[in-house]
C-alpha cells in the first residue's frame, strides 16, 4: 500500500524541484521501460550490477540483455520474463531521473527502499496480530460472482480493512457481501469516485455507532451527534478513497478523481447499477459499507 | 506572530480543526477559514493572508481552481496543498498552478511545523 505518490515523496525530500517534477510527468507517458530498471524492480539485479552492465556497454556494442546474460547477472528466462513485466509508475519515474542524470541507479535503489519503508510498509507494519487478523478476514472473504473486475475490488477491500484497523480499531469482523438493487439507509455518508474505474462508495450506520466511530477516528471522546461526527465519517471515507487513488495511480497508472463526500439524505441509496453491501460488525455497532461499480474501462 | 494570517481551506470541519491544532503548536493562531474553493478565493482577496493551506477535493470549486484564481489575483501567494488524493495529474496541475508544496493526509504535526518554519523563518 502506498500512502503517497513517489513524485511527491521526491519533492518533499528536495531531490527534485517542482519544475523538474512537472517536466518528468510530462514525458512519462512516452518513456519506454528499460530492462535494467525492470531487473532492479524484480530484484534480479542490484543497482550496482546494472551500472556495471551500462559501463560494459560503452565498450561493446551489445544489448543490455545480452551483456547481462554474459556477465552472469541474468538468465535468458529471466530476460524474457522481465520483458513481459509491468513497471510501476515510481520505477518509471526513477528511470527518467537517471536518464536526466539527476540521480544514479544506486541512489534510486536507496530512495525506493526508503519510499517503501516509510510510505508503503508502515501501515502494513500493523502489529503482527492485526496483520494476521486482516489476512484471516480476507481468507474467509468471498466476492459475489457477478462482481466486475474483482482484482480492483479486492485491493479496495484489503485497503479498507487495513484502514479500519489503522484508524478505528481491530475489534471488528465482516459478513459476506449482499447484492441489492437499492439500499435503505440510516445515517449515510457517500462519495463518488470517477475515472476509468468509476464507483460510488458509502458508509451507513445508526447515530450512536457513528458517535463511537467518530470518537475513535478523532481520538477524542464525543458525546453527542454533531457536525464533528459526520465530518469524521466523511473524512475517513475521503482518506480511504484518497489512499486508494494513490495505489491505483502507482500500480495501474490509473487516474481517479474524487468528488467531495456528502451526507445522503434520502431513505434509499440507489444507483443505476447493483449495490453491494458489506456489513462491518464492530464491538460498538455495525457499519455497512456500500459500493456500486459504475464503469470500468480496460 | 499575531499579524500573520493563515487561510485554511477544506470542506471538512475536522480537517480544518486538525490543521489549526498543528499550526497552533508553532505559536500562530490567527486563522481564516473556507469550506470550498470559491470561499477560499473570496477570503484571500479580502484578507490577503500570508500562507494558504488548500485541499484538492472540495465542492463548488476544487483546490486546483482555487489555486489558479488566487495566483491570478496575487502571483506571490504562498499556497500549500494538503490532500489525501495523490494522482500524478492532480499533483502536476497543483504545482503548475503555483502550489509551493504538497502535504499528504494523514499529515504529521512535524510536517506542518516544517512548512510553517520554512515560510516564516527570519520574519
Amino acid at each position: 500500500m502506498h500512502t503517497q505518490f513517489f513524485g511527491n515523496f521526491l519533492l518533499n525530500k528536495g531531490i527534485i524541484s517542482p519544475e523538474q517534477l512537472v517536466e518528468i510527468l510530462k514525458i512519462q507517458s512516452t518513456t519506454h521501460k528499460r530492462l535494467g530498471t525492470l531487473a532492479i524492480h524484480a530484484g534480479y539485479m542490484s543497482a550496482s550490477e546494472v551500472e556495471d552492465v551500462f559501463v560494459t556497454q560503452t565498450h561493446y556494442d551489445k544489448r543490455f540483455g545480452e551483456l547481462a546474460i554474459e556477465l552472469g547477472y541474468l538468465t535468458e528466462a529471466q530476460v524474457n520474463e522481465l520483458l513481459a513485466l509491468q513497471l510501476p509508475n515510481y520505477m518509471l519515474l526513477g528511470q527518467i531521473l537517471i536518464d536526466k542524470q539527476i540521480i544514479s541507479h544506486v541512489e534510486l535503489e536507496d530512495l525506493i527502499t526508503e519510499y517503501k519503508s516509510v510510505y508503503e510498509i508502515y501501515d502494513l507494519e500493523l502489529m503482527e496480530e492485526q496483520k494476521h487478523m486482516v489476512d484471516k478476514l480476507l481468507a474467509d472473504f468471498y466476492l459475489p460472482e457477478d462482481l466486475p473486475h474483482a482484482e480492483y475490488i479486492l485491493s479496495y477491500i484489503t485497503l479498507l480493512f487495513n484502514d479500519l484497523v489503522r484508524f478505528i480499531g481491530e475489534d471488528f469482523t465482516t459478513l459476506n457481501i449482499i447484492t441489492l438493487p437499492e439500499v435503505p439507509t440510516n445515517f449515510c455518508i457517500f462519495q463518488q469516485v470517477e475515472g476509468s474505474f468509476s464507483f460510488m462508495s458509502a458508509l451507513d450506520t445508526d447515530r450512536e455507532t457513528a458517535i463511537t466511530f467518530a470518537s475513535r477516528y478523532m481520538e477524542e471522546e464525543l458525546y453527542e451527534f454533531d457536525e464533528y461526527v459526520s465530518a469524521s465519517m466523511e473524512d475517513f471515507l475521503n482518506l480511504h478513497n484518497g489512499l486508494y487513488s494513490v495505489n491505483m495511480s502507482n500500480d495501474y497508472s490509473m487516474e481517479l478523481h474524487l468528488q467531495p463526500p456528502a451526507e445522503h439524505k434520502e431513505e434509499l441509496l440507489a444507483t443505476d447499477y447493483p449495490s453491494y453491501l458489506l456489513p462491518i460488525i464492530f464491538s460498538f455497532g455495525t457499519i455497512n459499507f456500500i459500493f456500486s461499480v459504475e464503469k470500468i474501462e480496460e | 506572530m499575531e499579524n500573520v494570517k493563515i487561510l485554511i481551506c477544506d470542506d471538512s470541519i475536522l480537517a480544518r480543526k486538525q490543521l489549526k491544532d498543528a499550526i497552533a503548536t508553532c505559536g500562530y493562531d490567527n486563522f481564516l477559514e473556507a469550506s470550498n474553493g470559491q470561499e477560499a478565493i473570496d477570503t484571500y482577496k479580502e484578507h490577503k493572508p500570508d500562507l494558504v493551506f488548500v485541499d484538492i477535493v472540495m465542492p463548488i470549486k476544487d483546490g486546483v481552481e482555487a489555486i489558479h484564481e488566487i495566483r491570478e489575483f496575487d502571483p506571490t501567494a504562498h499556497i500549500i496543498v494538503v490532500s489525501s488524493v495523490g494522482t500524478q495529474t492532480q499533483l502536476k496541475n497543483a504545482i503548475m498552478e503555483g502550489a509551493r508544496d504538497f502535504v499528504q493526509k494523514p499529515f504529521s504535526t512535524s510536517s506542518i511545523k516544517d512548512i510553517i518554519r520554512a515560510r516564516f523563518e527570519g520574519r
